[in-house]
């Protein structure tokens, strides 16, 4: 099993490189950083330009095959993934805000599988009736509305709760109250009060992918024979459907997680701008507005390992479920 | 045929056109179960008055998505600007219809061709395997691995290049959603069509010597048929989703473009003063992906090889009475 888990490792590290270069390349072919310093005042002259970039290892008159030489070589030997325009060091900067990025998504993804998983197992083993209706109809209902539509609804909600209260309960931007002071007790309530909503906001749309998968997979298990003759040696249907259904219904959804991984991080893109979260996603738009061709590869490479981590959690998710697998 | 074009020369030409006359005779039934399903229809009517007020709906007003209305800038729906006017005083309602178009556009166009570059690419990799299989593969798993939003970010983002600079940013959206909207469909081809390859109708195509061109057109496709429409309506509701969503946080479509996601998002900082600028495009929005949302249901229904329904086209109702005899 570890042996095959290494093998897809290595596959996954291959093609983060292949991507994280695929995104080198458009990065330098299209963000120009030189366009954006003629609007400054004083205007700097083009020499003037040049020579900052030089400095900072963004020389634009070098060709892009010899600026990905360049970057490729700080990478790997120095693990150091470049300058910005402005003059700041990716890594120091990366480094906060992927903190800041895992902690509002880890809480989100793990809420987001249990809820949908645990939804998904009750609604199949009530279907039709009104429960099932109304939580299908629901996750149907999230499918047709975009992540960040979903998020800003979200949002005016509840601006609308603390308005009709009159108190500040929730707070729908940014990540802490700046300047707050205070006991541990104090500074954990502020915190509670910032990832209430976002958290919220993406679970609610994040699980109803989850629950039509596995409603789905439970509900074509459910009718199979050895679910049948499990019921007919004297077990109830849920006996049945716990000991049996469940698990093989859940291959598909734990194969599923590696695609749905990514899409919550898209998500969290779109959270991270709407609520004002300082995190990668948004860094990441505001760097390719900027034309900051170090930071968009770089968050791009980001994206890529998050996907890997997914594809490979359930890689080893499956192998924990399917026998089949486990054999091999 | 011409009877079929009387009924509803819509949905047979949409027929027409994906199935592409191998499965001629199933389409009546396909049809019939079809229009059984009223959501449906309901759907597909919803979408078709959409399209149809998107492209002619420009005539019924007097004002156009360029003139500015000085006398009434930010005002609310009145008789004289069916939806209001925006913050610059432009008519919402000829926003709105050109909004729509863009965004119907872009996803029908995206929801079709990436359909169709699965079922080349999904079926070159089964028919081939192999090597073939395997490089092939290799692609389209770093292709997912890549986020699309930040690609479409650098894509879109302003900037002096020639290519931006030449083409519209609906045109550049179309062209970065196909890149990376057609993965998925293409790897559930590749696994259906691998498992097609082992029945038995095609070993003994096999065996009586019949190319293998010919037993992919035959005997793969129409097998898959029922997945590519599902696949578009699918891929058209994905492609306007994105649209919207891109467009929202300001990347995609750019202004002077429109598209719904450009009037959402710019309504968006407030929607406590000028309500209708948001919830408008909004319900639109809901309109569009709705009916194709109630659409692929009665499609699911009607293209379903496995149902043999005469009566009733709902699978639901045959899991219904299966399990009340069960109880």
């Amino acid at each position: 099993m570890f042996r095959y888990l290494a093998k897809r490792a290595a596959t996954y590290l291959l093609m983060i490189f292949l991507t994280t270069t695929a995104g080198y390349f458009l990065a330098v072919s299209t963000l120009q950083p030189a366009l954006l310093e003629q609007e400054r005042m004083p205007r700097p002259t083009p020499e003037q330009v040049t020579n900052s970039f030089r400095l900072k290892g963004l020389d634009p008159t070098l060709s892009p095959w010899e600026r990905y030489l360049d970057w490729l070589t700080a990478v790997v030997t120095r693990w150091d993934w470049g300058r910005s325009p402005n003059g700041a060091f990716i890594n120091a900067e990366f480094g906060d805000r992927v903190w800041i990025s895992t902690r509002l998504f880890l809480a989100s993804i793990v809420l987001t599988l249990i809820i949908g998983v645990a939804l998904g197992v009750y609604t199949a083993a009530r279907q039709y009736k009104f429960q099932d209706r109304v939580i299908t109809s629901y996750s149907y209902l999230v499918y047709i509305v975009p992540a960040p539509i979903a998020y800003f609804l979200v949002q005016l909600g509840a601006i609308n709760v603390n308005e009709s209260i009159g108190e500040r309960i929730f707070f729908v931007t940014g990540i802490s109250t700046p300047g707050l002071e205070g006991n541990a007790w104090v500074q954990f309530v502020d915190m509670l009060a910032h990832y209430t909503v976002p958290t919220l906001a993406i679970t609610l749309v994040g699980w109803g992918t989850y629950q039509i998968a596995q409603r789905q997979y439970l509900l074509d298990n459910v009718n199979a024979d050895f679910v049948r003759t499990a019921r007919a040696k004297g077990l109830t249907r849920n006996q049945a459907i716990t000991r049996h259904a469940l698990r093989v219904s859940f291959i598909p959804v734990a194969q599923s997680i590696a695609f749905t991984i990514p899409a919550i991080f898209a998500g969290g893109f779109f959270a991270e701008k709407i609520f004002a979260w300082p995190g990668v996603g948004s860094w990441s738009i505001d760097a390719i507005a900027l034309q900051d061709v170090n930071a968009a590869t770089a968050t791009l490479a980001y994206g890529s390992v998050i996907f890997a981590i997914g594809a490979i959690l359930a890689d080893f998710a499956t192998t924990l479920v399917d026998p089949r697998v486990r054999v091999q | 045929m011409t009877n079929l074009n009387a009924i509803d020369p819509a949905a047979v030409a949409e027929e027409a056109r994906i199935e592409n006359d191998v499965v001629i005779a199933k389409s009546s039934i396909i049809l019939r179960r079809f229009l059984r399903n009223k959501t449906a229809v309901a759907g597909l009517v919803i979408f078709l008055a959409l399209t149809v007020l998107s492209f002619v709906g420009g005539f019924f007003s007097a004002w156009d998505k360029e003139t500015i209305d000085p006398f009434n800038i930010g005002m609310p729906p009145s008789a004289e600007h069916l939806l209001g006017t925006s913050q610059a005083g432009i008519d919402l309602y000829a926003l709105m219809v050109e909004g729509t178009r863009i965004s119907i556009l872009i996803g029908l166009v995206v929801g079709l061709v990436s359909v169709l570059i699965a079922a080349v690419y999904g079926c070159t990799m089964a028919y081939f395997g192999g090597k073939v299989d395997k490089v092939m593969l290799f692609v389209l798993e770093a292709l997912i691995m890549m986020p699309a939003l930040l690609v479409v970010a650098v894509a879109t983002s302003g900037g002096g290049n020639g290519l931006r600079e030449n083409l519209p940013s609906w045109l550049l959206l179309i062209i970065v959603l196909l890149v990376f909207s057609w993965m998925g469909t293409a790897r559930l081809i590749r696994s259906l069509s691998m498992s097609l390859m082992q029945r038995d109708f095609v070993k003994a195509a096999q065996y009586m010597g019949v190319p293998a061109r010919r037993i992919v057109w035959r005997h793969l496709v129409p097998n898959i048929g029922s997945l590519l429409v599902l696949d578009i309506t699918r891929g058209v509701t994905g492609a306007i989703l994105a649209e919207v969503a891109f467009s929202f946080i300001g990347i995609g479509i750019k202004v002077p473009d429109v598209s719904l996601g450009v009037l959402i998002g710019q309504a968006t900082s407030q929607v406590a003063t000028f309500p209708w600028m948001f919830w408008v495009p909004l319900m639109v929005m809901f309109l569009l992906t709705g009916s194709l949302a109630m659409m692929n249901d009665g499609l699911r229904d009607a293209f379903d090889p496995s149902s043999s329904s005469v009566g009733s086209a709902k699978t639901g109702k045959k899991y219904k009475t299966a399990k009340k005899k069960s109880k």
